[in-house]
């Protein structure tokens, strides 16, 4: 490959600073932020990543089941989250990059709980 | 009685040779900086998706250890291109050196007068032996994930020799595409309270035309006072169409 395109091939699928260590971004359209708001029906504060699964609705009204991930649970704890810090039933509008198979998925940025705190990228 | 004298005698000489052989290594133990604490690589502090917030962005970086910018050689860049054509290929449970050493996985330095020992939250370990020891011969050694690493102290800095690494991408897909033959050379130091920075130098007459140094700096965590390490008990992750996607959860 030429050394453009090889440029290109790099700006394009950029294996980013801060990468997680289990897999590549490719599956999540990094450039695209979607909210979703919804309720929780899990957290799962695991290796290799950790998951909120998020029931939201959808245009036509019917609860659909999101799945969200996150980083694995030593980087969560590092940004002051705990394995209590999103509990099942809680309602939270979440920021995500949304898989890139159209899927009902993606990756979180931020989390913001009903009355307005923002969980995501915080200190203890 | 004479017997008595004799033994007396032992053991007082090997009472004091043991204190001496303890004072001298509580000495070595002095002398060696204090690294304690959890710390993290400058620039890789993790948010809570784990991944850059540049990332997809005109502000996005590729990591450093995979700047199309450094010396590769043609068949240096023949892997590098190889390596990011080929994004759903491998999940790694860990990171492999050098990347560990570049990436937002928390690790903690061990150091004793004998040897060093790089931990991270992956269970992923290098021993650095800093005895004086030399790499094994040719013929004692064999390629691993983390290569074998001897080290020495030039006053508070610490200096690492590792070969025998095995092709980084092999563990972990998204690595540099450094050859078996590749010699890494590391110097870390404390230059502030809670921040050591230094360099890795990376020669390869494979993959690389000239040696290549990076900027390697770590800043140790307020937030966090151990390691805790775990399985990879939730592996959601499955690859689909040649790429990866989340697999449901269970109900």
């Amino acid at each position: 490959m030429c050394r453009p395109a090889l440029l290109l091939a790099s700006a394009f699928l950029s294996i980013a600073q801060a990468a997680s260590a289990h897999h590549s971004p490719a599956m999540f359209n990094m450039a695209a932020r979607t909210e979703l708001k919804g309720v929780v029906r899990e957290f799962q504060w695991t290796n290799p990543h950790s998951y909120i699964q998020l029931l939201v609705k959808d245009s036509a009204g019917t609860e659909v089941e999101w799945s969200l991930e996150m980083a694995a649970p030593s980087y969560l704890y590092n940004n002051g989250w705990r394995p209590s810090t999103v509990k099942p039933g809680q309602a939270i509008t979440v920021t995500i990059s949304p898989l890139n198979s159209g899927e009902n998925g993606g990756l979180v940025w931020d989390v913001t709980t009903a009355d307005g705190r923002k969980l995501g990228g915080g200190k203890p | 009685m004479k017997t008595i004298y004799l033994m007396t005698l032992f053991l007082l000489g090997n009472s004091l040779a043991v204190h001496a052989q303890t004072n001298s290594r509580t000495e070595a133990f002095a002398q060696l900086p204090d690294w304690r604490g959890v710390w993290i690589a400058e620039g890789f502090e993790p948010g809570i998706s784990g991944f850059a917030e540049t990332l997809g962005t005109p502000d996005a970086k590729p990591h450093p250890l995979v700047d199309p910018q450094a010396p590769w050689s043609e068949e240096g860049r023949k892997g590098l291109a190889a390596m990011f054509g080929n994004q759903a290929a491998r999940k790694a449970a860990g990171w492999g050196f050098p990347m560990m050493m570049k990436g937002p996985a928390p690790l903690q330095f061990l150091i004793t007068p004998e040897e060093t020992l790089i931990v991270n939250i992956y269970q992923e370990v290098r021993h650095i032996y800093t005895d004086g020891r030399a790499h094994p011969p040719e013929e004692d050694r064999w390629v691993t994930t983390w290569g074998d690493s001897i080290g020495r102290w030039e006053g508070d800095t610490l200096v690492i020799d590792t070969i025998s690494v095995r092709e980084p991408v092999r563990f972990f897909q998204m690595s540099p595409p450094l050859s078996d033959r590749a010699h890494y050379v590391e110097r870390l130091r404390m230059t502030a309270p809670d921040y050591i920075e230094g360099e890795l130098t990376i020669e390869d007459a494979v993959s690389l035309t000239k040696p290549w140094v990076v900027k390697t700096a770590y800043r140790r965590t307020p937030n966090m006072d151990r390691l805790v390490q775990d399985t990879f008990d939730n592996d959601r992750s499955e690859v689909e169409d040649g790429a990866f996607t989340i697999a449901p959860a269970a109900p």
